[in-house]
């Protein structure tokens, strides 16, 4: 058979640290980057005789990270222990949930090709994240620093409904924009706070019963996750194409020589021994608050996307764009709201230039004065010809620093368009009398030259000239040369 | 003058009406101490230094006419698995011999508040696993009553230096008796309270969801006194701790209905034992009590589910002690697995060990459902026969323990034996339930014998109170000269 | 009742001596023995204590321990690590 002859399918169990204050168990700075081992006590570093302290708040995300991928709340749960020796791990056991995770039967929507497609998530659970190993070739050994010890994360485990890499990639971009939609997690894959167990499996098309899956632990970009699924699928498809069997096995990604290699077999499968964890009591969170956690939730990305691409008639790779950051998607959603100006100039704006400045100042919509009615004014300019675009990006610079009326900008600056035709004609035929080359190439029918030309006009009026104007001007004259 | 004689309650007098200082009843504590240790062998640690400072501040602020604590200049002995900053906490194993706590456990800030003298720590069987302090790594402790005989355990220690009157008073901890049994053993009053009553914070965890610290004196008011110093809720560090205030003692036995398991007193359980218990019952009932027949039939399960839950829960909490961050550290010079097998094998003695195998066991994949939950459903049922027993009855009398106390090594190669020791008062903890052992006579031997009283939860005012309206009739309870 | 104390032991990361195995495979068996005649569980559902419940931490941050107290007890630390033999995982 054919690689196309088999269907591959994918889990993922998506660990995300949460952005709170404070440790999981303990009082500690939640932070990263640190100085090794500043942010520890004598909780996070499981000294004889400590105790945890559930913090509220990792409860509060996970439930909202619960709601945001539609899943039953359990208001009624508790902790358990994980039992296994690891030198990142002080206590010898991590405190997680096992069988009654904080939520549980989700789904989400991500958009394959634009069409929506339906994973299920089998559940959500809160857990601390272990301390952090350092490996140096130049030293016999290795360093533990325990700063990330206690950091809560929460674990995200998807059906196996995923069937592709690309699928598999999407969702974990999908998981990440809702983690950063809801401010629960900084999601920074390159520090280590989105982090995906990837499961694998292959079948021929038109099985039913699944395949023997591997798992690859700690894969840590969306690229990665896509190439560690290629590479396994594949390495899959080959052993049963010359008649082996896959084994139930633990692999380990290397993403940078693109390979992947026996970590655990199923016989040294671990035994983690669960329990309730007795030092915490079973909790409860009020249906009042389950249900005003709910009520925080914004519209996610995807249904916003969808909803631009109806209502506003957008491109749905723009609005998928737009939609994929919450703080200018909700900006826009204001502009759009004024209804000063046309949907798609907003998008334009806002994906375009806008997304530029945030981007290389590295900061965020609301970090600058610029305001809806600003914006959409200065939007109006143009659709008026008051200003042109060029213009317009000299007064977007202005109001993106300083509240100021765009007409204010527009007047102190000398920005106005200038449309007067027998203003512009000493321009135009000053350009004409400077290009002998581009008439006569215009004479010989390259008539695109005309491009040129104008742009030479726009030129010299400093961005003021209107461009149409300018252009039909320049048409007449040239022909009559 | 004889100061270690005196109960706490005395001393205090003494140093509210300036007849002594604190440095005076220090000074006579540690003589005290060296006088009795080579017989008795109850300390780990003596903090001279440390107890003298704080006995100095105790002095200063009375005369600077400063308020001073409830338990002002009284010396009170801990336990080595209770956390001391700055002071070695041992546990009595050699996996912790060096290990010296950043931090206080909770009960310590709570003493030092109260202004108590900390003039050492006590021995202890290695992680509070065992019932006679033979299984310290250190040395064993003896019974002040016959020291060729043991002082009972865990907190043999903390019993038997208080029977001994190096201290008037000090805390154990109690996960399946190791207060209630060797109070009972060594004939002083030793107090577990309700589960959640005291913070657990810095007691060196043996079995989270048991595991209480408790009091020990020679008197049931100075129990009460340290009782009331120590419980409370600890909203910063401990989870499983609750809102209880100690109210003081209820007083009398008029109309109190105490109720006798008949699972008590049955084959397991000596006669002279039985006979002094029922005494004990029938001169409350002389002062006014009512005795009411009950049955707890789950008791016969009891020791099986503590057992399970006790090493489950020990297996894991004992995991960390892995050469890695503190304590006993083993072969460094090999791989990361030699580390932990020779640290945990070369650091925990035999009884730990036993018990870590035996909780791993249970919770081993296929064994859990068989063994772990069961015994949680043991947990509920015996949960729910005391709750209906004491709708039958106010307090529950059983004897602390099956004998008296029994020479040192007698039952060291027979952990099976060592465990039924603790047949009577495992439930109480299964059940998170308050309990109290009382002196109550002497066996054979001139060896003591515990009552033991246990009522419903946070019942710590009625237990005392009924302790106290047992101890005035009797006109005090017996000390040993030594 | 058979006890793979072999495999125990590697589970509670302790070395038991051969010549011992039998010796724990014995005690063990004792003190499971015990237990052989608890009551079966008839519900099988989680365990959970609803009555006394939990109250949770609010996210406010107290400062951390300095560093050299965290490190007093280790046997061995470098640049303000915890060393560890070499791990490959």
């Amino acid at each position: 058979m054919n690689r196309e002859d088999y269907e591959v399918i994918v889990g993922l169990e998506v660990h995300a640290e949460l952005c709170t204050e404070t440790k999981i168990f303990c009082s500690c700075k939640n932070a990263f980057g640190a100085e090794v081992n500043t942010l520890c006590c004598p909780v996070c570093m499981g000294m004889p005789g400590t105790l945890p302290m559930l913090n509220k708040q990792v409860v509060d995300y996970a439930i909202k990270m619960g709601h945001a991928l539609n899943c039953k709340i359990n208001r009624v749960t508790k902790t358990d222990r994980k039992n296994y020796f690891y030198p990142d791990l002080p206590k010898a056991y991590q405190i997680s949930q096992f069988d009654i995770p904080l939520c549980e039967n989700g789904s989400i929507d991500i958009l394959m090709d634009g069409q929506v497609r339906r994973i299920g998530i089998t559940r959500i659970h809160i857990e601390e994240d272990a301390g952090k190993l350092i490996r140096d070739d130049s030293f016999d050994g290795t360093l533990a620093d325990y700063n990330r010890c206690g950091v809560p994360l929460i674990e995200i485990v998807s059906e196996p409904d995923l069937r592709s890499a690309e699928e598999a990639k999407m969702y974990m971009e999908a998981i990440t924009n809702i983690l950063l939609y809801l401010g629960i997690s900084d999601a920074k894959m390159q520090e280590g706070s989105v982090r995906a167990d990837v499961n694998v499996s292959v079948r021929p098309r038109g099985q039913t019963k699944f395949g023997t899956r591997t798992e690859m632990k700690n894969v840590n970009s969306f690229g990665a996750v896509y190439r560690a699924i290629q590479y396994e699928a594949n390495r899959q498809i080959e052993v049963l194409e010359n008649g082996g069997v896959i084994e139930q096995e633990t692999r380990r990604w290397d993403d940078a020589k693109g390979v992947n290699f026996v970590l655990r077999t199923k016989e040294d499968a671990q035994d983690y021994r669960y329990f309730p964890e007795p030092d915490l009591l079973a909790f409860e969170v009020s249906e009042a608050h389950v249900q005003e956690l709910k009520d925080s939730i914004p519209e996610l990305p995807v249904a916003k996307t969808l909803r631009y691409v109806k209502d506003y008639k957008l491109q749905p790779v723009d609005a998928e764009l737009l939609a994929s950051n919450r703080a200018r998607s909700e900006f826009f959603d204001s502009c759009v709201k004024l209804g000063k100006c046309d949907t798609k100039l907003i998008c334009n704006w806002m994906i375009g230039d806008i997304a530029k400045i945030l981007n290389e100042r590295r900061i965020e919509i609301d970090d600058t004065a610029l305001t809806k009615e600003n914006l959409t004014e200065m939007i109006t300019l143009i659709e008026k010809g008051t200003i042109s675009n060029t213009a317009a990006k000299t007064v977007l610079d202005c109001i993106i620093e300083k509240d100021v009326a765009p007409q204010e900008v527009v007047k102190e600056k000398g920005l106005a368009q200038i449309s007067d035709s027998s203003a512009l004609e000493a321009i135009v035929q000053e350009v004409l009398a400077n290009n002998p080359k581009a008439i006569a190439d215009y004479k010989s029918g390259k008539t695109n030259v005309v491009g040129f030309l104008v742009g030479q006009c726009m030129k010299a009026s400093k961005g003021q000239g209107n461009p149409a104007i300018l252009r039909e001007m320049m048409l007449k004259a040239i022909d009559t040369l | 003058m004889e100061l270690y004689k005196k109960s706490a309650a005395e001393l205090s007098k003494l140093l509210r009406s300036k007849e002594v200082s604190a440095c005076e009843i220090l000074d006579d504590t540690l003589a005290r101490i060296e006088a009795v240790e080579p017989q008795v062998d109850a300390f780990l640690s003596v903090t001279a230094q440390t107890a003298r400072e704080k006995a100095k501040a105790v002095d200063a602020k009375i005369a600077g006419g400063e308020a001073i604590g409830a338990l002002a200049g009284i010396p009170v002995g801990i336990k080595d698995n209770i956390c001391t900053k700055g002071i070695a906490t041992t546990c009595a194993s050699k996996m912790l011999e060096n290990f010296v706590p950043p931090y206080n456990a909770t009960v310590m800030d709570k003493l030092e508040a109260a202004d108590a003298v900390i003039p050492g720590k006590l021995n202890m069987d290695e992680f509070a696993m065992g019932g006679s302090c033979e299984n310290s790594h250190f040395k064993p402790t003896k019974n002040p009553w016959d020291t060729s005989r043991v002082p009972g355990g865990s907190s043999g220690g903390s019993a038997a230096s208080v029977a001994a009157c190096e201290v008037p008073l000090s805390l154990g901890s109690d996960t399946g008796g190791s207060v209630r049994c060797p109070a009972g053993l060594c004939g002083v009053v030793g107090l577990k309270p309700t589960y959640g009553a005291v913070s657990r914070f810095g007691l060196v965890a043996f079995a989270s969801s048991l595991d209480q610290i408790g009091p020990f004196g020679r008197t049931v008011d100075d129990v009460a006194m340290l009782f009331g110093a120590i419980c409370g809720k600890d909203s910063a560090h401990d989870a499983t701790s609750r809102d209880y205030q100690f109210p003081g003692m209820t007083e009398g036995v008029k109309g109190l209905r105490i109720g006798i398991p008949k699972e008590y007193f049955g084959s397991g359980i000596s006669e002279e034992v039985k006979t002094s218990v029922l005494k004990a019952v029938e001169e409350l009932r002389m002062l006014g009590a009512e005795v009411v027949e009950i049955s707890l039939p789950s008791t016969d399960y009891a020791l099986s589910a503590y057992y399970i839950l006790s090493s489950a829960e020990a297996s894991s909490n004992l995991a960390r002690y892995d050469g890695v961050k503190y304590g006993y550290s083993g072969n460094r010079k090999g791989s990361l697995n030699e580390l932990y097998l020779t640290t945990r094998s070369e650091g925990f003695g035999a009884e730990v060990k036993r018990r870590i195998m035996l909780g791993t066991y249970v919770l081993s994949s296929g064994y859990y459902d068989a063994y772990y939950k069961r015994a949680k459903m043991v947990q509920r049922m015996i949960g729910a026969e005391f709750e209906q027993a004491f709708q039958k009855c106010d307090v529950i009398a059983t004897p602390t323990t099956p004998s008296t106390a029994f020479k040192l090594g007698e039952k060291m190669n027979d952990p099976v034996e060592m465990y039924a020791s603790d047949v009577c008062t495992v439930t109480v903890n299964i059940a998170g339930l308050p309990g109290i052992s009382v002196p109550c006579g002497f066996g054979e031997g001139n060896l003591p014998i515990g009552l033991q009283l246990i009522g419903p939860k946070f019942s710590e005012a009625k237990l005392l109170g009924v302790a106290k309206t047992y101890e005035t009739a009797k006109g005090g309870f017996a000390v040993k000269e030594l | 009742m058979e006890i793979d104390v072999r495999r125990v032991a590697k589970l509670a990361m302790l070395e038991i001596p051969e010549d011992e195995v039998e010796k724990y495979e014995k005690e063990l068996s004792r003190i499971v023995a015990m237990t052989e005649h608890l009551p079966e569980v008839e519900n099988a559902k989680t365990l959970i204590d609803t009555e006394n419940k939990m109250q949770l931490r609010e996210d406010v941050v107290e400062p951390s321990y300095p560093r050299d107290a965290m490190l007093k007890n280790v046997p061995q630390a470098i640049a303000g690590c915890i060393v560890v033999p070499k791990t490959v995982e």
